[in-house]
C-alpha cells in the first residue's frame, strides 16, 4: 500500500532535431530523481547531450523526486518531457 | 479598516528588506590541494547573501586566492566538513541546513580542481547560476498559476534586469518587475492577488487560477534526520552526503472552504499536509520509514488528538523548522511566512530537523 512505490508514467516528446524514440511512454518510480530520467533518455538516444524540459518550459534540478514533479506538473495522468539536442527553452 | 492594512503592508515591507538583507558571514579557506605558496594564503572574509548563490562569490574570492592557484583551468566547488555544497541552493538555506548551532563565520573550503562531478551538477559560473534560477521560476509560476506563461513571456531586458537585481540584492529593481509577474501574494481567500489596482497593463494577463483551480504555495522541503538524544544543536553529528536529506518539492494547496470559521493555516497545519509522514501517529519505526517515503493517504487531524499523545506516539519528532535562519513558531500563520520569507524565485524554503526512533542500522 503506502510502502509500495508509486509509478510515474513519463512521456518523453522530441523536440528540434532530437532523435525519435520508437516508444515515447515509460513508467518510471516515483522515488526516482529525475537525474534517472535524463540517464534514460541519454542511453536511449544514445546522445550525451540533450536538453531536457518538462511541459516544454523549464528544466527540473536533477535532484528533484520523480513523484514530485509529477504531482506539482503532470498533465493528464503523465509527465511529459521534451527533449531536444540543443537549448530550446531558455 | 485601512490601518490594520497599511501597518500589515509595512510589515510585509520590512520583512522583505530583511530577508534581502540577510547575510552568512563566511571565512573561505583554500583547499591544502590548491595551495601552491608558503605560507599558504590567509582565509578570506565575506558576506554571503541568504538568497544569493555560492558561484557568485568566486569572482571576488577568486582574486584573493590567485597568487597562490596551481596553473591550469579552474572549477570551482564549496565544501563544509566533507561535504561538496550544492551550488543552486540558496546560500542562507544551506546554512541553515548544514549548520545545526549557527556557526559564525561559517568555515567553508573553496577547491579550484577536481570537481566532484558525481555529486554536483556542473557550474561554469554566473551564467548556470541564470539559468537554474530562471528554471525555479518557471517551476514556482507553473504551481502559482498552473502554467509558466507569464515568466516565459518575459522580456529579454526584463529577464536580465531580474537577474541582475537578484544577483546584486536590489529589491527596488526586484519589486519593480516582478509584481508584473503577478506570482503573489497569497491571500487567504485562496485567490492570488493577480488584478488588483496597482498592476493595470492588464492586457497580457497570464490566467489566474479560475475558481476551479486551488490555489498552490511552491515550497521546498529539506528534511534532516539528527539523533534521537540530541539536546544541543550543537552536538548534531554533521551532514555527510545528500543521501540523508530528504529534498521534496511539495506546494501547499490553499484550502477552498473555510467551513467553520478557521482563523487562519498554521505552519504546523501546513506542515502536517505537507510531509504526513513526519506526522503520521505510527508507532513502530518501521522500515518504510526511510527517507522518502511516498505521499501517503493517511489523514492526521491536527486538533483533535491529545497533543501529549500524539508526541509520544510519533515515530519522528520534529525538532526545529528554520526558515530564512529564523526558528519559527509553529502557530505563526502559514501565509504569512509564504508571503515574506519567500526567495526571490518564489519558492519557500523550509528546513525541518527531525529525530527519528533508533532504526536497525541500514545495511551499508
Amino acid at each position: 500500500m503506502a510502502a509500495e512505490q508509486k509509478k510515474v508514467v513519463v512521456h518523453f516528446r522530441s523536440t528540434g532535431n532530437a532523435p525519435q524514440l520508437k516508444q515515447s511512454k515509460f513508467k518510471i518510480g516515483g522515488n526516482e530523481k529525475f537525474l534517472k530520467i535524463i540517464e534514460f533518455l541519454r542511453r536511449q538516444i544514445h546522445q550525451d547531450t540533450v536538453f531536457l524540459y518538462v511541459n516544454s518550459a523549464f528544466s527540473p534540478n536533477p535532484d528533484e523526486l520523480i513523484i514530485d514533479l509529477y504531482n506539482n506538473f503532470g498533465i493528464d495522468g503523465q509527465l511529459v518531457v521534451n527533449y531536444a539536442s540543443s537549448m530550446a527553452w531558455g | 479598516m485601512a490601518a490594520p492594512r497599511d501597518e500589515e503592508a509595512s510589515w510585509s515591507a520590512e520583512a522583505a528588506r530583511r530577508v534581502w538583507g540577510g547575510a552568512v558571514p563566511l571565512q573561505v579557506h583554500l583547499h591544502d590541494a590548491d595551495v601552491t605558496t608558503l605560507p599558504p594564503p590567509p582565509p578570506f572574509l565575506t558576506l554571503g547573501p541568504r538568497i544569493g548563490y555560492l558561484p557568485l562569490l568566486v569572482p571576488i574570492i577568486k582574486a584573493h586566492f590567485s597568487s597562490t592557484l596551481p596553473p591550469g583551468i579552474d572549477t570551482v566547488w564549496f565544501e563544509y566538513k566533507g561535504l561538496p555544497l550544492k551550488w543552486y541552493v540558496p546560500t542562507g538555506v544551506l546554512y541553515d541546513l548544514l549548520c545545526a548551532d549557527p556557526e559564525r563565520p561559517w568555515n567553508l573550503i573553496v577547491h579550484f580542481r577536481g570537481y566532484p562531478a558525481e555529486i554536483l551538477t556542473p557550474c561554469d559560473g554566473e551564467d548556470n547560476v541564470k539559468w537554474s534560477y530562471m528554471n525555479s521560476l518557471k517551476e514556482a509560476a507553473f504551481i502559482i498559476t498552473g502554467n509558466s506563461k507569464n515568466v516565459m513571456n518575459m522580456s529579454q531586458a526584463d529577464q536580465v534586469a531580474l537577474w541582475q537585481s537578484v544577483m546584486k540584492g536590489n529589491l527596488d529593481g526586484y519589486a519593480n518587475i516582478s509584481t508584473r509577474l503577478k506570482l503573489g501574494p497569497f491571500e487567504e481567500d485562496c485567490l492570488v492577488r493577480t488584478s488588483s489596482v496597482e498592476c493595470q497593463q492588464g492586457s497580457d494577463e497570464p490566467e489566474s487560477p479560475g475558481p476551479g483551480k486551488p490555489c498552490r504555495v511552491p515550497v521546498r522541503l529539506y528534511v534532516r534526520s539528527v539523533q534521537e538524544d540530541l539536546h544541543d544543536l550543537e552536538e548534531s553529528v554533521p551532514v555527510g552526503d545528500w543521501e540523508s536529506i530528504s529534498y521534496m518539492n511539495r506546494p501547499f494547496e490553499i484550502p477552498k472552504e473555510d467551513e467553520e470559521g478557521r482563523s487562519y493555516i498554521t505552519l504546523e497545519h501546513a506542515l502536517r499536509t505537507l510531509l504526513p509522514e513526519l506526522f503520521s501517529s505510527k508507532t513502530s519505526g518501521s522500515p518504510d520509514d526511510s527517507d522518502i517515503t511516498p505521499r501517503s493517504c493517511q489523514q492526521v487531524e491536527s486538533a483533535s488528538a491529545s497533543r501529549q499523545e500524539a508526541d509520544m506516539a510519533k515515530s519522528c519528532e520534529v525538532k526545529l523548522v528554520r526558515v530564512q535562519g529564523i526558528e519559527l513558531d509553529l502557530d505563526i500563520p502559514f501565509l504569512w511566512v509564504a508571503n515574506n520569507l519567500k526567495n526571490p524565485e518564489c519558492y519557500l524554503h523550509i528546513c525541518v530537523y527531525v529525530s527519528r526512533r533508533k532504526q536497525q542500522p541500514k545495511g551499508i
